[in-house]
C-alpha cells in the first residue's frame, strides 16, 4: 500500500482507483448514448451477425490474452480490483430494476430518457455486460493456464457465468416467443409475437379437445350486510367440499349431495353436462349454540348461471366460490413442414418439443373455465439454448464444488498463476 | 380430526417448541457444565422436531408441500435455522450462535401466531412441478445458512472482537457463506431451469428474480472481498450485514413493492 501514492493510475499492480474508474465510466458513457439517443430500445443483431460477432469477440479476447498477458492492463482486468467495482456497477443497475416497474411505458421523464423502465434493452446494460464478459473470460484463462485441478471450481463458476451471459446476449435476438390462440377442431399455423406482429409458423396445430381437471370448490361464510367473508380469529374461513362434513366458522355443515356439473330445475339442482353447467351441492348447516338446522342448495355458478348463496340467517349466508383449475391439457395434432404428424397433449409444466419449437400450454378462456373451446398456447424457438443450459450445468457443478470444498486458505491466492 | 384447519392447532406446537428453545437457549448461556450443554442441545432439538411433525401433518392435511405460502416458508425458516444452530453447535461449540439462531427462530414462528394462515389445499397448475419442492427447499436452507452468518456478522460489528477472538467467527462465517451461497445459486438455476418448463423462458426479470439476482450478488461481493481482503474483518461483516437485510428484501419486501404486481412470486398471505 505504500507505493500506491507514487504508481501511475494503470501502472501494475491496480488498485480500486482503476477497476471503479473503468466501471463508472462504462456506466456515465452508457446513460449518456442511451439519453442522447433519445431513449430507443437496443436490440443485438439476429442470426448470423450475432454469431459473427460472438466469435468475433472471443477471438479477440483469446488473442489479446496470449500475447499480452503480461501487460498491466491485461492483468488489471483479470483482479479482484477490477472485479468488485464491476459487480458493483451491475447490481447498481439490477437494483434500478428492482424498483422501477419494467416492460411498462413510464411517464416520468428521467425513466423515459434513461430507459429505466426496460434496463435490459438500454446501453449501460449492455455495455456493463460486455465489460463482465471480458472479466470473466480473463480470469478464466489465467486459471486455466497452467492447468490445476484445484481450479475446477473456480473454472465451472467463472467460466459457467461467461457462457450464460455470453449466450443470453447474442441469443436474445434470434429467440421468438409467440402466442397462439387455438378453437377446439381448427387448424392454426400463425401466431402474434409480443409487439402484436403476426408469425407464420413452420408447422400447424390443430386443437383436438380442451381439458380442465379442477379442484372441488370452496365454501365461505360471508355477512349479508357487506358481503365481506367472515373472519376466525383473523383468518378467512374457506373449506374446500372433498369431504361430507366440517366445521365451518361458528357453523357445522353436513354435505347431502354434491353435483360437479349441474343445472337449477325448480327450487333444486340436477345432474347437467352441457356448456356452462356448473357445480353445485346440497347442505344441511346446524349451529350447535341454538341447535338450529337449515338445508339448501348452493352452486358457484358460471358464464351462463348465475350462482347461488345459501341463507343461514339474517346476518350470514353460505357461498360457494368458482372451482380452481387443478391442471388444464390441450389435445393437439401438430403438422410440420417436414412432413411430421403428431398427436399429443401439452399441460403446464409438461410442454412438447418438436422441430426446435417447443409447445407450451399457457392459458384458456377463463370465463368460460372449463367450457372454455379456446386453448392459448405458446411457441418458443430459442437456438442458443443448449449454450445456456451448458453454463447453467457448469454453474451447478460449480455451486457443488464450493458446497464440497468451502472458502479457499490463504486468502485463495495459492493456486493463482 | 379430518378437515380440521391445522393451523387452528399451531399456537399449541409454536408454544411447545419456544417454551422448549427458551429453555435450551438459558441452559446454554447459564453454565459451562457438559450435562448442561447436552440437555440444552436435546431440547433444541425436540423443538424442532415438534415443528417438523407439525409439518409433516400439515403437508398430509392440505394435500400440498406447504411451501406456498410466506406463513409456510416462515415455518420452514424456524425449523432449518434452529437445525443449524443445533448442528454448528455440535460442530464448532458456538453456544452463542445457537441461542441466537434458536432466538431467530422463535421470532418467526412469533410472526406466524400474529399472522394467521390462511388454509388452502389449491395449488394453482404452474406451481404443480417436480421442481417446486428442491426450489423452495434449496433457498430456505440457503436463507437459513446466510441468516445464521448475518448473527455473526452483527455480534461481530457490535461486540468489537480483537484479531484472536475474530478468527474463529470469521471462519464459521465464511463457511456459512459458502454453504449459502452455493444454496443460494442451486436455487437460483433450478428456478431457471423450472421457469423453461412452465413458463417458456429461463429468465424474465420478474421482481422476486430480480431481486433474488441482487441478493445473489451481494453475497459475491462479500466473497470477493474476503478473498482479496481476509484481514479486513469490519468491512466484510458490514457487507454481509448488508447482505442479508437484501435477502429479506428479496423474501418479504417484494410482496409490498409497487414493481412488483403480479409477480407468480408474490406469496397469498
Amino acid at each position: 500500500m505504500s507505493n500506491e501514492k507514487g504508481r501511475k493510475f494503470g501502472q501494475h499492480p491496480w488498485s480500486y482507483r482503476e477497476g471503479s474508474t473503468i466501471s463508472a465510466a462504462i456506466l456515465l458513457i452508457g446513460f449518456s448514448i442511451q439519453a442522447a439517443s433519445g431513449g430507443t430500445v437496443l436490440l443485438i443483431a439476429g442470426f448470423p451477425w450475432n454469431l459473427i460477432l460472438g466469435v468475433v469477440f472471443l477471438g479477440l479476447l483469446v488473442f489479446s490474452f496470449y500475447f499480452w498477458q503480461k501487460h498491466p492492463v491485461i492483468k488489471g482486468l483479470g483482479s479482484v480490483k477490477a472485479a468488485l467495482p464491476a459487480i458493483l456497477g451491475f447490481t447498481f443497475l439490477i437494483l434500478l430494476m428492482g424498483f422501477v416497474k419494467q416492460d411498462v411505458e413510464s411517464r416520468n421523464a428521467l425513466v423515459k430518457l434513461f430507459g429505466l423502465s426496460h434496463l435490459v434493452k438500454t446501453w449501460p446494460f449492455i455495455l456493463i455486460n460486455l465489460y463482465l464478459m471480458i472479466l470473466l473470460g480473463i480470469v478464466t484463462m489465467k486459471r486455466l493456464i497452467p492447468y490445476n485441478f484445484k481450479n475446477a471450481g473456480f473454472f465451472l463458476n467463472h467460466f459457467g457465468l461467461f457462457l450464460i451471459l455470453f449466450s443470453t446476449a447474442l441469443g436474445s435476438s434470434d429467440m421468438q416467443r409467440l402466442s397462439m390462440n387455438c378453437n377446439e377442431n381448427q387448424i392454426e399455423h400463425r401466431a402474434v409475437d409480443v409487439s402484436g406482429k403476426v408469425v407464420e409458423l413452420p408447422l400447424s396445430i390443430k386443437l383436438l379437445d380442451f381439458n380442465i381437471d379442477e379442484f372441488r370448490p370452496k365454501v365461505t361464510i360471508v355477512d349479508n350486510k357487506t358481503n365481506e367473508i367472515v373472519q376466525n380469529r383473523g383468518i378467512d374461513q374457506l373449506e374446500m367440499l372433498d369431504r361430507d362434513s366440517f366445521d365451518i366458522a361458528q357453523y357445522h355443515l353436513k354435505m347431502e349431495q354434491f353435483l360437479a356439473s349441474s343445472e337449477k330445475a325448480g327450487d333444486a339442482y340436477i345432474k347437467a353436462i352441457e356448456p356452462g353447467s356448473a357445480p353445485s351441492a346440497k347442505v344441511v348447516v346446524t349451529n350447535p349454540t341454538d341447535h338450529t338446522r337449515v338445508s339448501g342448495w348452493i352452486s358457484s355458478g358460471s358464464y351462463v348461471n348465475s350462482p347461488e348463496a345459501f341463507r343461514l340467517n339474517e346476518y350470514y349466508s353460505l357461498v360457494m366460490l368458482p372451482a380452481e383449475p387443478r391442471k388444464f391439457s390441450s389435445r393437439i395434432n401438430i403438422q410440420t413442414k417436414s412432413g411430421k404428424s403428431v398427436m399429443t397433449t401439452v399441460e403446464v409444466n409438461k410442454p412438447f418439443h418438436i422441430d426446435g419449437w417447443t409447445i407450451y400450454q399457457t392459458s384458456y378462456n377463463t370465463e368460460m373455465g372449463r367450457w372454455s373451446e379456446l386453448s392459448i398456447l405458446e411457441l418458443v424457438h430459442d437456438p442458443w439454448l443448449p449454450l445456456v443450459y451448458i453454463g447453467i450445468f457448469l454453474m451447478m457443478a460449480g455451486a457443488v464444488f464450493l458446497f464440497v470444498s468451502g472458502k479457499p486458505k490463504n486468502g485463495g491466492t495459492e493456486h493463482v498463476a | 380430526m379430518e378437515g380440521q384447519n391445522m393451523w387452528l392447532d399451531f399456537p399449541i406446537y409454536a408454544s411447545v417448541a419456544i417454551v422448549c428453545w427458551l429453555a435450551a437457549s438459558g441452559l446454554f448461556l447459564s453454565s459451562g457444565k457438559k450435562l448442561m450443554n447436552q440437555m440444552a442441545a436435546g431440547l433444541s432439538f425436540a423443538g424442532t422436531a415438534f415443528l417438523l411433525v407439525f409439518i409433516t401433518i400439515l403437508w398430509v392435511n392440505i394435500q400440498r408441500p406447504p411451501m406456498r405460502t410466506l406463513g409456510e416458508t416462515r415455518l420452514w425458516y424456524a425449523v432449518f435455522l434452529s437445525g443449524i444452530g443445533l448442528v454448528s453447535y455440535l460442530r464448532w461449540k458456538y453456544k452463542w450462535l445457537v441461542s441466537y439462531s434458536l432466538g431467530l427462530a422463535m421470532v418467526f414462528l412469533i410472526i406466524n401466531l400474529n399472522h394467521p394462515e390462511t388454509y388452502d389445499k389449491t395449488l394453482m397448475p404452474a406451481l404443480q412441478s417436480p421442481w417446486f419442492i428442491p426450489h423452495v427447499i434449496v433457498y430456505i436452507f440457503a436463507y437459513a445458512m446466510l441468516g445464521a452468518s448475518s448473527l455473526i456478522a452483527l455480534r461481530n460489528l457490535f461486540f468489537v472482537p480483537t484479531e484472536r477472538t475474530i478468527k474463529g467467527p470469521i471462519q464459521m462465517a465464511d463457511n456459512l457463506v459458502y454453504l449459502g451461497f452455493s444454496f443460494l445459486t442451486l436455487g437460483l438455476l433450478f428456478g431457471a431451469l423450472w421457469a423453461k418448463e412452465a413458463w417458456g423462458h429461463y429468465w424474465t426479470w420478474d421482481p422476486k428474480e430480480t431481486w433474488a439476482f441482487i441478493t445473489w450478488m451481494f453475497y459475491l461481493v462479500y466473497i470477493h472481498y474476503r478473498f482479496r481482503h481476509p484481514s479486513e474483518h469490519k468491512k466484510a461483516m458490514a457487507v454481509l450485514a448488508v447482505s442479508f437485510a437484501i435477502l429479506l428484501i428479496c423474501w418479504f419486501g417484494v410482496n409490498y413493492l409497487p414493481s412488483a404486481q403480479n409477480s407468480v412470486h408474490v406469496y397469498s398471505e
